[in-house]
């Protein structure tokens, strides 16, 4: 009787599988990293060529925003539902318009601006820049931050003389000697050392992190509806976003690999020293402490204030507490 | 070395004063026109060499001015497939646009033609539009209507439509009057009057539009793939800049000419084919 019950159970059981396969079609996820394809943000890439979201039930459709605000944006406006940014972006938006976004996991758990300089150029640390004429991109999110890392380091931000240009110009007008310096985010040294080997220089990279600046940068970003109606989505994109993380950081040349799959104009070298150059920003004694993803509240706060202070709000003008969601990284 | 090729004339000078001169008369006009054929490419070749000459005389690096060799080499390193692709995103994007611009913008122009009020009503706001930075209004675009081929189309299509309007009404309102009067006379209707008489006016104005349109619907559809795009000649140049690869980007920038041209000429061969009426009698 019970071997016929078990028999029953069982077939009933194959029957609901099969019956639930076809309701059970790939969840479609639409993710935005935060500029074009490179090195550094290889894990997605990764992680679609390794099955990874798949293995979670999700087909991802990578696309590339135009900086972190437009990926705010784009997750707010639901042309995309989870994106990466960095953290000052969201906060400054949600500050400003309290944007239905938040952030749910940590990836960079220091913070990647740095001063691009060459050797020889009189720059060796960030006290130096007083007095020099530095090229920054017109629309970098490090511009906001920048005349507070210089007064936290004594220096009158007055006395350095500023540059706003494309970003495409920065490594010619470096490499040219037009400027002494610029300021990019450290994982993007890689693309530097053609442009700055071909003028017979060597690249020099100081980063903020050196001098004070604290504070989490890039993160996952997720639109309040995307939380609400589809949390087991999310959930799984960030435990399969985690995974490839992990699989990047022991294997960068399989990332470089994945991207190049991906997006055929990638140089893998390039790409593989890029996402070397970022594994610092993720596996640091901050990521150590409170584990991958995690946001601490102390260093949040931190990240707001400075935040805060760039933009003339008043501290109170925002908790930092509303802009991130823990739930979804447990 | 130097003596040898000093030399050389002065041997095969004596011949040609030699040769009687009604030959040397011809060699002379065929020269002449061999070069009055050749110019443009010889220009054009001359230019690359200085510029070829330049990068290497003054040492200019490849990420300020490339070498036309190295935007050559670029472009070829870069495989067949992966220009095909970029290239079929633009192209579509911009020919979709352009077809759009073309299916709005003639009818437009009837009513425009055809009637004072919506004249009055319709073109001061048209020209508001055209007036509008379209590179400035493409993020919000993109931002309104999501991330696919809608919005890049969208785009295109608001850089190409004004010219064609504008040139089609010119066109249209360029009728002589007697033939209209004429026609009226005949009891010709409305849209006959429209159909054969106004439209068959206009499609020289309509055709020269067209063929400045091409150039706007490439422009367009790079514009677009600036804010927003996986593909395309555009994003492929944006994220050549983004790794400091100035001879790949350069490449690209050739590409998309070769493109506007091959478009602008296209136009010119149907409007030979299909309608070569509206061609001046020196172009048939």
């Amino acid at each position: 009787m019970t071997g016929r019950l078990t028999r029953i159970t069982v077939l009933a059981l194959s029957l609901a599988v099969l019956l639930g396969t076809p309701g059970r079609a790939a969840e479609k996820v639409t993710f935005m990293i935060d500029w074009l394809p490179a090195g550094d943000k290889a894990v997605p890439y990764l992680g679609v060529k390794k099955g990874l979201f798949a293995a979670e039930g999700l087909e991802v459709t990578i696309q590339s925003g135009r900086g972190s605000s437009d990926v705010v944006t784009k997750l707010g406006t639901g042309a995309a539902d989870i994106g990466t940014g960095g953290l000052a972006a969201l906060l400054q938006a949600k500050a400003e318009t309290n944007v239905p976004v938040k952030a749910v996991y940590a990836i960079y758990t220091k913070q990647a601006d740095a001063i691009f300089t060459t050797e020889g150029s009189g720059i060796t640390s960030l006290k130096d820049v007083a007095g020099k004429k530095i090229a920054t991109a017109t629309f970098s999110s490090s511009n906001v931050a920048w005349p507070l890392v210089l007064r936290a380091n004594g220096i009158d931000p007055a006395s350095v003389q500023m540059l706003k240009v494309d970003p495409g110009a920065l490594a010619p007008m470096l490499a040219a000697g037009q400027v002494v310096a610029t300021i990019n985010w450290v994982t993007v040294a890689a693309a530097f050392e053609g442009p700055v080997g071909e003028a017979k220089k060597k690249l020099v990279v100081l980063p903020w992190s050196n001098y004070g600046y604290d504070g989490y940068g890039l993160s996952l970003f997720v639109s309040e509806k995307m939380l609400r109606d589809r949390p087991a989505v999310v959930k799984k994109f960030v435990k399969a976003y985690a995974e490839a993380t992990r699989m990047a950081i022991a294997d960068p040349k399989a990332a470089a690999e994945a991207l190049k799959a991906m997006v055929p104009e990638i140089d893998v070298a390039t790409a593989e020293k890029q996402f070397v150059s970022s594994i610092p920003l993720m596996v640091n004694d901050v990521s150590r402490r409170d584990g991958d993803g995690a946001f601490d509240a102390k260093l949040l706060k931190t990240s707001w204030e400075w935040v805060a202070k760039a933009q003339n709000l008043p501290l109170d003008k925002l908790d930092p507490e509303t802009a991130v969601d823990r739930a979804a990284a447990k | 070395m130097s003596d040898t090729t000093a030399a050389a004339p002065e041997t095969t000078l004596p011949e040609t004063d030699a040769a009687p001169t009604a030959p040397a008369a011809g060699v002379g006009t065929t020269l002449l026109a061999w070069l009055d054929r050749f110019a443009p490419a010889l220009a054009f070749a001359a230019a690359l060499a200085v510029w070829e000459a330049a990068t290497w005389v003054f040492a200019i690096p490849s990420f300020l001015l490339p070498a036309p060799s190295a935007i050559v080499a670029a472009g070829l390193a870069t495989p067949a497939e992966v220009w095909l692709g970029h290239i079929w995103a633009t192209l579509r994007v911009a020919l979709m646009g352009y077809l759009l611009a073309i299916a709005v913008s003639v009818p437009l122009a009837v009513a425009l033609a055809s009637s004072r009020l919506l004249s009055r009503t319709l073109y001061p706001m048209l020209v508001v539009v055209q007036s509008t930075p379209i590179v400035a209004v493409a993020p919000i675009i993109v931002v309104t209507l999501g991330a696919s081929d809608l919005p890049r189309v969208v785009i295109t299509f608001l850089i190409t439509f004004f010219p064609i309007v504008v040139s089609t009404v010119t066109g249209l309102l360029s009728t002589p009057e007697e033939l209209i009067e004429l026609s009226r006379s005949l009891r010709a209707g409305r849209s006959r009057e429209i159909l054969h008489i106004r439209l068959p006016y206009a499609v020289p104005h309509l055709v020269s539009a067209l063929k400045i349109s091409t150039t706007l619907a490439v422009i367009g559809a790079v514009v677009a793939e600036f804010v927003a795009a996986e593909r395309g000649l555009g994003f492929f140049i944006l994220f050549s800049t983004s790794f400091f690869k100035i001879p790949a980007a350069f490449a690209g920038l050739v590409v998309l000419v070769a493109i506007s041209l091959a478009l602008f000429r296209l136009v010119g061969l149907a409007q030979k084919m299909l309608v070569p009426w509206s061609l001046p009698k020196s172009e048939r």
